[in-house]
């Protein structure tokens, strides 16, 4: 279960660091006026500063009990973080093995673990979506608009 | 008359066969992505947009604009049919629209819908046909400073009439500049905020973005609610369909007015959704059923369908004539665009006429194609919301994956997609406005050019925005939109210190439904 207020506390101390980083970057491309002008630093320095001072007001009023937080208490309960997860967690292997067995069997794992393993859809039906999956990105993709596909790693070494 | 000669001309381009096939293309398309929940018209439109940069500029932006038409009207379908909103556009038609189909007129609501849309989207186009290009005119007087002041006000316009929390607006916005930097600066050619990544120097596609964003986000928001499409009967009824198209007249007032909103949403960028919530309370407020909103009142179906067609329609509008997008997907489009090498802006009248006035007069068509489309089509895709989501959504992963893969063909692009997804979960839960993020993205560059462009003129004189009448009048209404809500906020510290407690107003109820879109 996670509160709406440690959501709310993340979420500003996700964008303060951003901020953070910006104005930390921003610093080596130079603040302020020089011969040429506006220095390249100084737009994102500005962004980068006000993303953290409004996330610094964010993160209080976050931190702060009361207002119209308190309405809300859950963000996210148990039961939705589980339907979450099972999209999500499958959905970053899936993109994590992109670079290693290609688009097309991470494609084809990716809807045969998500539809069979929890046992949605039958075998035999989990069996032909998966494999239909690669083939019409294959034909739309490859064929049609002319757009390689990572064909991964493992394609690479058999020398595909 | 020069515009309406021009506009014909437009038709004759935009009345071919090829094009009234991508047309209706274009609408199918974007009835899909309006329908399924994870799919929207931002990304829609940008998965499409690598698609299409082998065509020629008129025929690309024929089929993108065609397919947010279809987008606009397949949201307010599933929310009608089956309370389950398609687009952030087409929650407040929920309120009414799904109760007077329960209530077994389901052909009436989608009916008085379609009509109200389709007139709303009429008079966004009439107002662009006729504004836009002496808009345009005015502004190819504008240097540096006017438009930078134009960039400031449709930033500031989104904190003062937005709708979300002013602060957390600015933060989206500040973010969308700061991705908006990254890579090399096209003023000193110096290269920004790559954070050690190499390949972050050619910059982050604003594509990318929307993908995650609103694709990944959007998905992840609706697998949340257990999703039950239970539906009413999608059987259309054509008698009935004539009759309440029949009767739209009668409620001519809400109408106008909600037109009157809806383009006023569109061209100052508070975008369609702001303007279906805005023109909803304004309904309820004055009509005389007001009491009665809620349980399938006609005039509750009207004021949101038509507030959000015409801001959806007129939001094209500053995209054409300043080069501002007014939405979310009009900033996709224009990005298209840049990519297509067109210029967007008041130029554009002048190089490139064939292009501008074909958009609009296929705009005309496109909506007649779009009514026509989404009632013949409704029972197909009532049906296809009946797939389980556990297979729609797998597939709509695979469809951002790739899609923000082939923007460069870079696997890091797809890395940053499903990041920009879990900031569009997070940003959506904790009600941060996305459409400003991506606005930034998009013409952050631009904003900041004319900035530095300015400072040169003025030797790094601020005093260049208040130079003269025009410039100064720009800054100083930007300036009052930014500082509305602090305003309010004091004003009604001030009045009334503690009657605000309980008593769950629309607000809430709209924030509750919102979380499901």
């Amino acid at each position: 279960m996670v509160s709406r207020r440690a959501l709310e506390i993340a979420t500003a101390i996700l964008t303060g660091g951003f901020g953070v980083a910006v104005v930390v970057s921003s610093f080596d491309n130079g603040i302020g006026w020089s011969a040429a002008g506006v220095d390249a630093g100084t737009f994102p320095f500005l962004a980068g500063v006000i993303i953290v001072a409004g996330s610094l007001y964010n993160l209080a009023r976050g931190v702060l009990p009361g207002g119209t937080l308190a309405s809300v208490p859950v963000a996210i309960t148990g039961i939705e973080l589980r339907r979450l997860a099972g999209l999500f967690v499958p959905a970053a292997l899936f993109v994590a093995l992109i670079p290693i067995v290609g688009m097309y069997v991470a494609s084809a794992g990716y809807v045969f673990a998500v539809l069979a393993l929890p046992r949605h859809q039958s075998l035999l039906r989990s069996l032909a979506m998966a494999s239909a999956t690669p083939l019409a990105l294959y034909v739309v993709f490859e064929r049609m608009f002319q757009v390689t596909l990572p064909h991964g790693a493992l394609a690479a070494a058999f020398g595909l | 008359m020069e515009n309406l000669q021009e506009l014909l001309h437009g038709f004759t381009i935009a009345v071919t066969v090829p094009h009234l096939v991508l047309m209706v293309i274009g609408v199918l398309l974007g009835i899909l992505v309006g329908v399924l929940p994870g799919l929207g018209a931002p990304n829609g439109v940008s998965l499409l947009l690598p698609l299409t940069f082998g065509m020629q500029p008129v025929s690309a932006i024929i089929l993108l604009s065609s397919m947010y038409w279809g987008a606009l009207f397949g949201g307010s379908v599933t929310s009608i049919l089956f309370n389950i909103p398609g687009e952030p556009s087409s929650v407040a038609t929920t309120f009414d629209g799904y109760p007077m189909a329960r209530d077994g007129r389901p052909t009436t609501a989608l009916a008085t819908a379609f009509g109200s849309a389709a007139f709303g989207a009429l008079v966004g186009v009439i107002l662009i046909t006729f504004l836009a290009s002496w808009v345009a005119q005015v502004a190819l007087a504008f240097g540096p400073p006017e438009y930078f002041a134009v960039y400031f006000l449709a930033f500031a316009s989104f904190v003062g009439m937005g709708g979300a929390a002013p602060i957390k607006t600015v933060v989206a916005l500040a973010i969308g500049f700061a991705i908006a930097a990254i890579g090399i600066d096209t003023v000193s050619g110096s290269v920004r905020l790559t954070m050690g990544i190499d390949e972050l120097v050619k910059g982050v596609s604003f594509v990318v973005a929307v993908m995650g964003l609103f694709g990944i986000g959007e998905l992840l928001v609706a697998v949340e609610e257990e999703f039950h499409a239970r539906g009413v009967s999608s059987r259309i009824d054509w008698k009935e369909v004539f009759r309440a198209v029949v009767r739209l007249p009668r409620h001519g007032i809400a109408l106008l007015r909600s037109a009157a909103i809806g383009c006023w949403m569109g061209i100052t960028p508070g975008g369609p959704t702001a303007a279906s919530f805005m023109s909803y309370g304004i309904a309820r407020r004055f009509s005389r059923r007001g009491r009665h909103f809620g349980t399938g009142e006609v005039e509750g179906i009207i004021s949101p369908e038509t507030a959000d067609h015409a801001a959806g329609t007129s939001a094209l509008l500053p995209m054409l004539s300043l080069g501002i997008p007014g939405s979310a997907t009009a900033a996709v489009m224009m990005g298209g665009l840049m990519i297509w090498g067109l210029n967007p802006g008041p130029m554009l009248f002048v190089d490139q006429k064939d292009f501008v006035w074909g958009l609009i007069a296929s705009m005309y068509v496109g909506n007649i194609v779009a009514v026509a489309l989404v009632l013949l089509t409704v029972p197909i895709f009532a049906a296809l919301m009946r797939i389980p989501f556990v297979i729609i959504a797998p597939l709509i992963v695979i469809i951002c994956v790739v899609g923000a893969y082939s923007v460069s063909n870079s696997y890091l692009d797809v890395v940053m997609m499903l990041g920009f997804g879990v900031i569009g979960y997070l940003f959506k839960k904790m009600f941060y406005p996305l459409a400003p993020l991506v606005l930034a993205i998009v013409i952050g560059d631009k904003a900041e050019d004319a900035f530095r462009q300015s400072m040169l003129m003025s030797k790094g004189s601020l005093g260049v925005f208040f130079a003269n009448p025009l410039v100064t009048s720009l800054v100083l209404a930007g300036l009052t939109l930014l500082l509305l809500p602090l305003a309010l906020q004091i004003a009604h510290v001030l009045r009334k210190p503690r009657e605000k407690a309980l008593a769950p107003g629309p607000e809430d109820r709209s924030q509750q439904k919102l979380r499901i879109t």
